[in-house]
């Protein structure tokens, strides 16, 4: 069989295998697994189970679960809500000055933890009412929160590059500090939108009224103490990662320790809290390690069998383009299917298609993975079926219906592509602050 | 639904639960051995232990809570179709594909037991399953010591520590096993379901 049929039988009936509705990693091993007993001859069998080894001997995977946790003991906890409080009274008497502080609250939270389901649930939950209680749009809050959630997976420490650093054998340090200057302009970009926005149409985000603003300076302050919290979190995990104390597992464990001592301290760790941020990290780090389990036997046999080669030489040769033209092309084809693949299927399957490809053009691979997470960002949350839509549906007030929800990301993902695009074209955004640390 | 299914469901579901609650908390095993790491590095030597450890643990936390993880419905389908059906239609679908899903399995384990032969000292013109067979009948006929003479060279992890490294792959069959056992009940589960019969 040829290259060419391997590789499009492989796709095709992994496809075919996910719309089953089969849970994720059984359809992706099933394929993998048939094609190596099939194709690959002998010790074809074992392949799928070396990926096993492979996956424990990954060191920065040990990451996973203790952001996850992180962010559940957070979210959970509710600790994150005086954050909220603070940005509420700082920021509320500009116009539109709710929409631009919660913004500023999810790069908080992204600072925190790796995923962006933590600031999705925060944002519903608390955010979401206070503002539309106070006569924001509807349509206008429900894009923040979106957008701002996002940006989870692209500051650091985002669970999503630790994944990425895997498929692409990349160091995860240079990857995170690559996405900082990037996360931030995006949130700058976000929060210029909103501004402009609300000038011109002032009853989308009016300011707070005349007696809420009235809060003393000496409260204003208190206020700000909240503002602590992750700083004290971001720094224990930062500064002895940076200054070369500990590694990056070993922060990530500082991070986890630091969130739930803080929620102890706060007197809000209690059973229930304990019990439910323990159980979802067991189901959430079984889900992902599964289906890297199984996405790294797909990918292994995909590989041996030749079938990155035979894409490769499908965009290179047979349709003769030219790397940026191929760049630009996965780039969309991954929107697209980021439109209708579930998030981390999608993350695991794309990846070990592109990665090589990428790096066979001679692009650099630290800068592909920021480029690679901000796709996945606006792949999140495009209709009809971003992955982020659902949830926000899951958790938003019944009065937001899922027509407000797809209507409402449409500018954020604008600038979400302008973001992307000014990343393409000057990669010193995403590389400066990695090259200078680094002192490449 | 024949009462020794249903007592095979019941049986498979709270073994499961068990070892996945107990794995659950191996979070702060994994927090603990991450920062005792942490500790002696900045303060003494570092201990060259902790890695690996770490990793074993994460093994364990991984493998032996994924039934647990299925019982908690939390392995992401992919809902395009799916997400539309009703109930009876998803039962149809997933007691044919969750075959895919066991042959799966299968083939893990059957790598799994190979390769756990291997760091036995499984000698090179023996096959697995004899190897296994004459090892655990070694040790109900002849006792303990017996069996242990029928290991050949066991292997090690290549690091500075040396860990062996039967017990990571011991642990790892055992784990694909009981999600074996346990997809297995959700196959009963469905039939239940197609039957009208909730379980």
């Amino acid at each position: 069989m040829s290259y060419d049929m391997i590789a499009i039988l492989m796709f095709a009936s992994m496809m075919l295998m996910l719309l089953t509705g089969q849970r994720v990693f059984g359809a992706i091993g099933f394929v993998g697994a048939a094609a190596g007993m099939l194709l690959w001859g002998t010790g074809g069998v074992e392949i799928p189970f070396s990926a096993a080894m492979k996956l424990m001997k990954w060191y920065p995977l040990l990451t996973l679960p203790m952001f996850i946790f992180m962010g559940y003991v957070l979210s959970e906890s509710k600790i994150a809500d005086d954050l909220y409080k603070m940005f509420h009274v700082w920021m509320g008497p500009v116009k539109g000055g709710l929409a631009i502080g919660t913004i500023g609250l999810m790069v908080l939270i992204s600072a925190m933890n790796g995923l962006s389901v933590a600031g999705m649930a925060i944002g519903a939950t608390i955010a979401l009412p206070e503002l539309l209680r106070r006569g924001y749009d509807k349509i206008m809050v429900t894009g923040v929160i979106q957008a701002g959630s996002s940006l989870g997976i692209l500051v650091p420490p985002s669970v999503v590059l630790v994944l990425y650093a895997m498929i692409a054998r990349q160091p995860v340090g240079q990857l995170w500090l690559a996405g900082v200057v990037p996360g931030l302009m995006m949130a700058t970009m976000f929060i210029i939108y909103i501004y402009v926005r609300c000038r011109l149409q002032p009853e989308l985000g009016p300011p707070l009224p005349e007696e809420e603003r009235n809060v003393s300076m000496a409260e204003k302050l208190r206020l700000l103490r909240a503002g602590l919290l992750p700083l004290v979190i971001f720094a224990a995990m930062m500064v002895p990662f940076v200054k070369g104390w500990t590694s990056l597992v070993e922060s990530s464990a500082i991070g986890a320790m630091t969130a739930f001592l803080a929620a102890i301290v706060k007197g809000r760790m209690t059973r229930a809290v304990f019990e439910t941020s323990v159980r979802s990290t067991l189901a959430i780090s079984c889900m992902f390690m599964w289906i890297i389990l199984a996405a790294l036997g797909f990918g292994a046999i995909f590989d041996g069998l030749g079938a990155v080669k035979a894409i490769e030489s499908l965009f290179t040769d047979q349709l003769n383009l030219n790397p940026w033209m191929i760049l630009i092309l996965m780039q969309l084809s991954f929107i697209v299917m980021g439109t209708f693949l579930d998030d981390t299927a999608m993350l695991v399957i794309v990846a070990p298609l592109y990665v090589p490809l990428v790096g066979e053009l001679g692009f650099d691979l630290i800068w592909y993975g920021v480029l690679y997470t901000i796709t996945t960002q606006i792949a999140y949350m495009t209709p009809p079926f971003g992955y982020n839509l659902f949830l926000m549906r899951a958790m938003a007030p019944p009065e937001i219906g899922l027509r407000d929800i797809y209507i409402s990301i449409i500018p954020f993902a604008l600038v979400m592509v302008v973001a992307l695009s000014l990343v393409m074209i000057f990669p010193q955004i995403a590389l400066w602050l990695p090259d200078y640390v680094y002192g490449k | 639904m024949p009462k020794p299914v249903l007592a095979y469901i019941r049986a498979i579901d709270a073994m499961n639960r068990f070892i996945g609650r107990i794995a659950m908390y191996l979070i702060f095993v994994l927090v603990g051995v991450l920062l005792w790491s942490s500790i002696s590095k900045t303060l003494f030597s570092p201990s060259h232990w902790t890695l690996e450890t770490a990793q074993f643990v994460m093994v364990a936390y991984y493998v032996l809570g994924g039934p647990y993880s299925i019982q908690l419905g939390s392995n992401v389908r992919m809902d395009l179709f799916y997400g539309g059906w009703s109930n009876k239609q998803k039962a149809w679908m997933d007691a044919f594909t969750v075959f895919f899903l066991m042959f799966y399995l299968g083939v893990l384990l059957y790598g799994g037991l190979s390769s756990f032969a291997y760091s036995l000292g499984q000698p090179y013109n023996v096959g697995t399953y004899e190897f296994f067979g004459d090892l655990i009948r070694t040790l109900f006929t002849q006792g303990f010591d017996a069996a242990g003479e029928k290991l050949g060279h066991l292997e090690r992890s290549s690091t500075a520590w040396r860990p062996h490294l039967w017990p990571v792959k011991s642990l790892l069959c055992l784990g694909i096993f009981l999600m074996l056992l346990q997809c297995l009940a959700e196959l009963f589960r469905d039939l239940g379901r197609i039957k009208g019969e909730a379980i």
